[in-house]
């Protein structure tokens, strides 16, 4: 059977299956379980509205579960035993972890990481945001600025891998070194500043992303709030700063904390840059390194990514729904 | 090519005229047709009857090494009527943990290398192979015992058995030059390593570079460097050395490892000696290392790497190999460092047990010798029938090692050969010290006994 005739039939089952499940659910709830007949039509009535919602949540509920729920507390148990998983260890595999220097070395890349790219990506993005609204070519603008967006991280790193290329014919820095007369280096191989070279691919994928939301939110500030700065002998850095950030004060925190989660999740940039050499290892390629071999360390580090990533999520969602009111 | 190229409409004229036997199976070469053992081949065809049985394999061959494999099982489905599904993938290695931890391994798995076989052994996710292959790889393969050793690992009970039968090997003790750049500098190809060493220096005295050296290959960077400080082992150590570090037994920061590691150093950390100056040994793709012996003018004329690597010359190139000498004064005969695929057994069925007889007949190695990338060490094929002369001579060179040893790192448990032995080599080109970082892999490697 060839791929595509595979993927239409698996997307005519699959939506097939869901509207058949809620409409089959439904019918079976009103008509056989609660008929809305008899003696007893009114109560029934009630209490099929009462079990409708958890009929229809249900699929979402049970996937969740089994896909989320199960494997984290699975990976949590898992990364108490051994590497072969057949002795308890207790809190080995953590102590092991933090005595390590290569992990210390990781997290340290990645709470980095999680300071710079989110900060400078918002900040990028809002300030493109606020300077192409008045533009008359803004939108083409917003539309290239955008279009890393639709680059995978693989494809992004390869691309750059020839902007830093130590081949003055290919990479850019090399390039103008050699302008100036200097010798070509290779920029992924200077300790600690690499890691930063490393950051710049996330935020120029990134900035796109942050820039549109953003852009959105700035559109939703009431006009008369400005018009009365202005009145007032605001100047634009005052409107914008004292008048507009606040309002969109919240969007910033969802972009940020969602920019952040992503961050923490991100190791295809590092693995297809540097492959974790010359200190850019951050947690994820980390764990990539124990995988298939040290389950038991594996899953540690995956747990310590979670506890990270947890409270940047919590506040994340909180500030999302806030947003939604 | 050529011939590959009449064989195949060969064997499309031969399907058309319905001379097959069964129509769904083409041949790359017509049996009974070229000097191919087809007696192996009819004597197996006759032994078995398979049909109707389907027979899964998966492995790390894909795209033309895939189909490769493929013309080779060929033979196999006609012989037998039986139905094989190869599936390969680049991920093999972890695929086929999480296939086997699932329960849905296929019946025939390919391994890149011991070590990840040894692991799957132990877990009892393999089945021996038969009792009498032991003796078959004896008899019938150059160094014989050797194979059989690498292939015997301990199973869930700790018995140790036979899990593992070698078939395709790559050679990794090879100097790539470009014939035409020798002869235009004048150059004459060392016969010993002070010849070579030597020639080094004459090279950067002529104002050129002798080595290109590539270490970069995605997340498995620093590979290529650790079969350099494992042929300077087998040149500087004898092999029970090798042997004792390989199992650690002689710990990863003995002086003697540190010494081979220095070695490497010798020719990767001098700037005069590699294209690019050093940093760029950490950095340049191994695929695209070699292009330099190439390009005109020569950017570097000598390249250590196995036999693989002529897949990533330029179409057009005119390359010539020479063996990676041993030194004259340490009288250790001509060692010679290898690897290998091992096919074993994830999941027994009959089909699964006449696909293992299958790999010893010769006819399965000449099928594959005869177009491209594939030594043997099976005694009893034709020689006449490697693709090109160049198999020819690697083979040679198999077949007349004093020593054969199969690359350390990929008889290392995995976190050390194929994590931070890699590493810790592009840390050392980086500048770190040889014995800090042979220390780091030896601390590494403590921790997991």
């Amino acid at each position: 059977m060839s791929p595509i005739l595979q993927g239409i039939i698996t997307i005519i089952v699959g939506v097939g299956g869901c509207v058949g499940y809620f409409y089959a659910a439904n019918l079976f709830l009103d008509k056989v379980l609660f008929p809305a007949r008899g003696p007893n039509a009114g109560r029934n009535i009630n209490r099929a509205n009462m079990v409708r919602p958890w009929v229809f949540l249900f699929p979402a509920v049970f996937a969740l579960g089994l896909y989320l729920m199960y494997p984290v507390v699975g990976s949590f148990v898992r990364s108490l035993y051994d590497r072969s998983g057949n002795d308890f260890v207790g809190a080995g595999n953590y102590v092991r972890l933090f005595n390590n220097p290569d992990f210390r070395q990781a997290f340290f890349n990645n709470i980095l990481w999680a300071l710079v790219v989110p900060a400078v990506t918002t900040f990028m993005g809002l300030l493109i945001a606020q300077l192409t609204d008045r533009l008359s070519w803004g939108n083409i603008a917003k539309s290239i600025i955008f279009m890393p967006m639709a680059i995978s991280f693989v494809g992004a790193s390869l691309i750059w891998k020839f902007v830093y290329a130590q081949d003055p014919d290919l990479g850019i820095i090399n390039a103008i070194r050699a302008s100036f007369g200097g010798a070509p280096l290779d920029p992924l191989q200077i300790p600690f500043w690499n890691n930063f070279l490393l950051m710049v691919i996330l935020i120029w994928i990134q900035t796109g992303f942050a820039m549109v939301i953003l852009s959105a939110a700035l559109r939703g500030v009431p006009e008369e709030t400005i018009e009365a700065a202005i009145i007032d002998g605001a100047n634009p850095f005052q409107v914008f700063f004292k008048i507009k950030v606040p309002q969109i004060i919240g969007t910033i925190v969802v972009v940020w904390t969602t920019i952040t989660i992503l961050v923490l999740k991100v190791f295809d940039i590092v693995y297809t840059m540097t492959g974790g050499n010359y200190g850019t290892e951050i947690l994820p390629s980390f764990m990539m390194d124990f995988m298939f071999r040290d389950d038991g360390q594996a899953t540690a580090v995956a747990f310590v990514i979670m506890l990270v990533v947890l409270p940047v999520m919590i506040w994340n969602i909180v500030q999302a729904r806030k947003e939604m009111r | 090519m050529k011939t590959i190229y009449l064989a195949s409409a060969a064997a499309l004229a031969f399907s058309a005229s319905g001379a097959l036997a069964d129509g769904h199976v083409s041949h790359v070469f017509p049996v009974g047709e070229g000097a191919f053992n087809w007696d192996s081949y009819n004597a197996y065809a006759d032994a078995f009857d398979l049909s109707g049985q389907e027979l899964t394999i998966t492995g790390p061959w894909t795209g033309a090494d895939a189909e490769l494999v493929n013309s080779v099982i060929d033979y196999f489905e006609s012989a037998t009527g039986a139905t094989v599904q190869y599936s390969g993938s680049d991920n093999f290695e972890q695929d086929i943990v999480i296939a086997t931890q699932a329960g849905s391994a296929p019946n025939i798995a390919v391994f890149p290398q011991p070590g990840l076989m040894t692991d799957l052994a132990s877990r009892g996710a393999l089945t021996p192979l038969a009792p009498e292959t032991a003796d078959w790889v004896r008899d019938n393969y150059a160094a014989g015992d050797s194979w059989v050793s690498l292939g015997t690992a301990a199973g869930p009970e700790g018995e140790e058995a036979l899990y593992g039968f070698f078939y395709k090997v790559d050679l990794k003790s090879l100097v790539w030059y470009s014939p035409e750049a020798f002869e235009e500098a004048g150059y004459d190809v060392p016969e010993t390593m002070e010849e070579l060493l030597a020639l080094n220096d004459q090279i950067v005295a002529d104002g050129e570079t002798p080595w290109c050296i590539g270490l970069g290959s995605g997340g498995a960077t620093g590979w290529p460097a650790t079969d350099w400080v494992e042929d300077l082992m087998l040149r500087t150590q004898s092999p029970e050395v090798y042997d004792a570090w390989v199992s650690n037994e002689m710990p990863f920061d003995a002086p003697e490892v540190v010494n081979a590691i220095e070695t490497f150093g010798t020719f990767a950390r001098n700037e005069d000696y590699v294209n690019g100056g050093v940093e760029a040994v950490a950095s340049t793709d191994f695929r695209e290392s070699p292009l330099g012996l190439f390009s005109f003018p020569p950017e570097c004329y000598m390249h250590r790497q196995a036999s693989f690597i002529p897949t990533f010359f330029p179409e057009d190139a005119e390359a010539d190999f020479f063996y990676f000498p041993a030194y004259e004064g340490e009288d250790l005969g001509s060692p010679v460092l290898g690897a290998g695929t091992l096919f074993g057994i994830t999941d027994d069925s009959e089909a699964a047990q006449a696909f293992m007889a299958f790999l010893q007949t010769e006819i399965s190695h000449e099928v594959w010798m005869a177009q491209s990338g594939f030594l043997t060490p099976h005694q009893g094929v034709n020689a006449e029938l490697f693709g090109s002369d160049t198999l020819r001579q690697m083979n040679e060179i198999l077949l007349d090692a004093t020593t054969f040893r199969f690359d350390a790192s990929d008889l290392m448990p995995s976190e050390i050969g194929q994590g931070i032995f890699w590493s810790g080599m592009v840390d050392y080109v980086g500048g770190e010290d040889a014995a800090s970082v042979a220390g780091r892999i030896q601390d590494r490697w403590s921790e997991i006994q």
